[in-house]
């Protein structure tokens, strides 16, 4: 037992290491965007004006603002659809599903990188062009997946006899959908659309190649920032956007259990 | 081979009590069955054989070389568990040759013992299949195969036939007594089920909040329990209660009751005697009576089960219903409602001294 | 479950609910992928109104400039070795998670371990800039506790950029190996242990294989992104950040090389689905 013992206790350490290492750099990033040294010199003064230069920085605004309508829209447009299509996946049997199911996979799984340049190239080549129009189109594709996939986990969880229960007592396929299937899976709808909007609020890459200079979202106007040189500004608007999209995943994990059992 | 010897072993978790000073000796060869309801203590005192789990006092011996600091890997146990626990990864005879291969046994040995073990337990063809390409039945036997191969001193068996339906377990339970017999190994059988104990083990213990109730050879549990718990856990009994008048009791009403001679205890105490439902004889008069069965009470039958070869009756008397098994010879059938005479012998009754 | 759906079924149902998704796919990422292919051919853009005819000229310059193909091997040499950093720290901490951690602190622990990964990647990248670089946090930490004057300047270096990458990817590793670990059950650990073999040898025989798909799982969806990155180094590794993935970002908004810039994209696409495909058995195997 002894050994038993010393493992856990090897093993909770271990832990608070890896919990250090993963969240110790946040922690200091944060910590100066309330240091009033720009050059990030200790020792530490507290100070909250680079949150409030923030505030006059017209161009990350409007940047921020950007996002936040693309994430919403993206995120709307997402539910619907993934949610439209995880039912039908789920629903009826025909030819070519595990087709269709494994073509969710290559947006996932292809570096974005290389979807983002491939965008670029079609967008520009087919008259699409660039911008936010651009930009929200590609969020949408770059989500749609992992909400398919959210959705179709809680529907598995789902009895088909409820259906065939609720058709027994005179109710139509309508009626089926709305009143007995769409409230089960309401919790991974909510799931998916929490991941849409966080896939699309945090999407650097593909936004990258997407974006003009007047049409930019908060990631690809931080890069360019951090590219000139750092400041606490960024620091501070940084740490706005891990504590929103932390704050997010939280929520998501209200709704999705990503550990599977229980 | 060899025996086991537990002896004061007490475990807590928390403040709860799993094992409350446990003293039992496994004899060598023997079939011991521990029984218990659920939380009892059984799977605990089993895995504290196994060295899953150490003892927070006691001593804990196999083959008279104490082992309660020795973790399992050392003990050269083999265990059968509750799901079997077959490795997925692993064929059929990876599995049976998994002990032999990690105490770095040479190939050729190997193969020949995991090809003696799969026949022992009738699956010598199977050796290449996958474990999820086997019925309940052959994984069962895949497990304990698996667990003898190595020929370990104590086998041990942790619920295993519960994931059986009832026509499978019956013939596992010929099979593992069958097996058991023809290598003699120890073994220890953990189990919920009163028929499975009786019928398969040697000895019996019995086990309550962490506690050994009583031990010893079936028939001798079943026919002189020692507790009123013992009495209705291992079989079914009618138990009254009253004060001892020596050899018997005295019921709150004035009836007497009679029990076996030999049991005594002090007048006066509080006290109960069990009785067996398939030894009382029920009638519906006063007339039929034999010399032996001094002990007769009056009673109304509420009642009846029918259950093809026996009937059970279930008989109203002042304030207490009765059971009766009858055997269905076709004699007589008693209906509901009717006044009947119980009659049974003072050798059917056990006396109990209150808890 | 399904079959007993599939009568009342067909296409024909399905059709309308799956259409909508099914186009937005093709319209923003299969068409996209085509053309790149295409456009990976041409000497100029047909939009640009210069004069374009078919060539393989962009594949001629991977292959015959050396550069392409050592950056290529550097991005790949990368994704090994951050994926076997996230391997070596991530699989310990999720077996630590999934088998000595029991009930509720465990739930909590594991949403503290993942949920940086689903945070800004961008961000977590930038803030190792203030842990790293010469005068930094772990530079002032360091001198103030020892005895003598060291200086700790990553910031810039390929160390920096392996530092950055495990960090963003490393929860990824714990969360497919977790999945795996939790799913073994615990008697056949108990199993091994009963028929003598020790810790390390239930490890290696018995937990190690089962969870080989979670390890695959978690590498290949390490390795993929992290050969094609290239915001990481640029932010963190400077000078010494040249990667392929650089190279190719460097097509498309500095150059504006698009044709050579889909060639080597394409290729690095290559690359990922012959990754992906030897990777496919071991996660099909179990599941």
């Amino acid at each position: 037992m002894a050994t038993t013992r010393i493992l856990e206790w090897l093993g909770r350490l271990y832990i608070s290491v890896l919990l250090a290492f993963l969240y110790l750099p946040i922690i200091i990033m944060a910590l100066m965007s309330f240091n009033v040294s720009p050059f990030y010199q200790l020792p530490f003064e507290w100070t909250t004006e680079w949150y409030a230069s923030l505030w006059q920085n017209d161009q990350l605004i409007a940047a921020t603002w950007n996002s936040v309508e693309i994430a919403v829209i993206a995120t709307v447009i997402c539910t619907v659809l993934g949610s439209a299509a995880s039912l039908a996946l789920y629903r009826y049997e025909f030819r070519g599903k595990k087709f269709l199911q494994a073509l969710l996979f290559p947006p996932i799984a292809i570096p974005w990188l290389i979807t983002g340049t491939a965008m670029l190239i079609f967008f520009f080549g087919v008259g699409i062009g660039r911008g936010l129009h651009a930009i929200l189109l590609g969020h949408v594709a770059l989500a749609l997946p992992y909400v398919i996939v959210v959705v179709s986990a809680r529907l598995q969880t789902f009895a088909p006899e409820l259906e065939e229960a609720a058709r027994s007592l005179g109710a139509n396929q309508w009626q089926v959908t709305w009143r007995v299937t769409l409230p089960w899976i309401m919790p991974g709808v909510i799931a998916g659309g929490l991941f849409a909007f966080a896939v699309s609020f945090d999407q650097f890459v593909v936004s990258y190649f997407l974006a003009t200079p007047g049409q930019t979202t908060l990631p690809v106007e931080i890069y360019a920032a951090i590219r000139k040189g750092f400041t606490p500004e960024i620091n501070a608007v940084s740490t706005i956007i891990i504590v929103v999209s932390m704050a997010l995943m939280l929520l998501t994990a209200r709704f999705f259990k990503f550990g599977g059992e229980k | 081979m060899a025996g086991v010897q537990v002896s004061n072993v007490s475990r807590s978790f928390g403040a709860h009590k799993a094992l409350d000073d446990v003293s039992i000796d496994f004899a060598d060869g023997g079939f011991y069955a521990l029984l218990g309801p659920s939380g009892s203590g059984k799977t605990t005192l089993l895995r504290q054989i196994a060295g899953f789990d150490f003892p927070d006092s006691g001593r804990i011996a196999i083959g008279g070389e104490s082992v309660e600091r020795v973790p399992v890997e050392k003990r050269r146990i083999g265990m059968v568990f509750q799901n079997y626990a077959l490795f997925p990864n692993m064929s059929v005879a990876d599995n049976v040759a998994f002990g032999l291969s990690v105490r770095g046994e040479a190939k050729a040995v190997i193969a020949a013992e995991v090809q003696g073990a799969l026949d022992l337990v009738q699956l010598g063809k199977l050796g290449g299949r996958r474990p999820h390409q086997l019925s309940g039945g052959q994984r069962q036997r895949v497990a304990l195969a698996r667990a003898i191969v190595t020929k370990p001193r104590v086998l041990l068996l942790d619920e295993p036939l519960g994931a059986l339906d009832k026509a499978l377990r019956v013939d596992m339970q010929i099979e593992l007594k069958r097996i058991q017999r023809e290598i003699g190994i120890t073994t220890i059988f953990v189990t919920h089920d009163q028929e499975e104990a009786l019928t398969m083990s040697d000895r019996i213990g019995i086990l309550r909040d962490g506690r050994l109730v009583q031990e010893g050879p079936p028939e001798e549990i079943y026919d002189r329990p020692k507790s009123e718990f013992a009495a209705t856990f291992l079989g079914d009994a009618n138990i009254f209660r009253g004060d001892a008048t020596g050899s018997g009791i005295l019921l709150a009403d004035g009836t007497a009751i009679a029990a076996g001679a030999g049991a005594t205890l002090a007048a006066g105490a509080k006290a109960s005697c069990a009785v067996r439902p398939e030894r009382i004889r029920i009638a519906t008069d006063a007339g039929v009576s034999n010399a032996t069965d001094t002990n007769v009470l009056k009673g109304q039958v509420s009642k009846r089960i029918f259950a093809g070869n026996n009937s059970t009756y279930f008989v109203d008397r002042a304030g207490q219903t009765l059971k009766v098994i009858v055997q269905n010879t076709g004699i007589e059938r008693l209906s509901e409602g009717q006044d009947v005479v119980l009659r049974w012998s003072p050798e059917s009754t056990v006396l109990i001294a209150a808890s | 479950m399904a079959a007993a759906t599939a009568s009342r079924s067909g296409l024909r149902s399905a059709l309308p609910l799956l259409a909508p998704a099914y186009l937005w796919l093709t319209v923003a990422i299969f068409l996209p992928l085509s053309a790149m292919v295409f456009f990976s051919f041409m000497t100029e853009l047909p939009l640009s109104g210069k004069p374009w005819t078919f060539t393989l000229g962009n594949y001629a310059a991977f292959f015959s400039q050396s550069l392409y193909l050592t950056l290529l091997l550097a991005s790949l040499r990368l994704g090994l070795e951050v994926t076997l950093w996230c391997i070596v720290i991530g699989y310990p901490a999720a077996y630590v998670l999934a088998k000595v951690l029991k009930g509720r602190s465990r739930e909590a622990i594991f949403l503290l371990v993942i949920l940086p990964f689903w945070s800004n990647g961008l961000v977590r990248i930038f803030s190792w800039a203030m842990v790293l670089r010469e005068g930094g946090i772990l530079d002032t930490a360091l001198n103030a506790v020892l005895p003598f004057k060291i200086n700790i300047d990553l910031m810039y270096s390929y160390p920096a950029v392996i530092i950055g990458l495990v960090h963003s990817y490393v929860p990824y590793m714990v969360l497919t190996c977790y999945l795996t670990l939790q799913a073994i059950d615990d008697s056949l650990i108990e199993a091994g242990r009963s028929l003598g073999a020790s810790r390390l040898q239930v490890l290696k025989r018995v937990i190690i294989p089962l969870s080989m798909p979670g390890l695959v799982a978690g590498a290949a969806l390490i390795f993929v992104p992290v050969v094609g990155s290239f915001m990481e180094p640029r932010i963190l590794g400077g000078r010494t950040g040249t990667f392929y993935g650089t190279v190719i970002e460097d097509q498309f908004v500095a150059v504006f090389n698009w044709p050579l810039g889909a060639a080597l994209s394409f290729i690095l696409l290559a690359v990922v689905l012959v990754i992906l495909a030897a990777a496919s058995p071991v996660l099909k195997r179990e599941a």
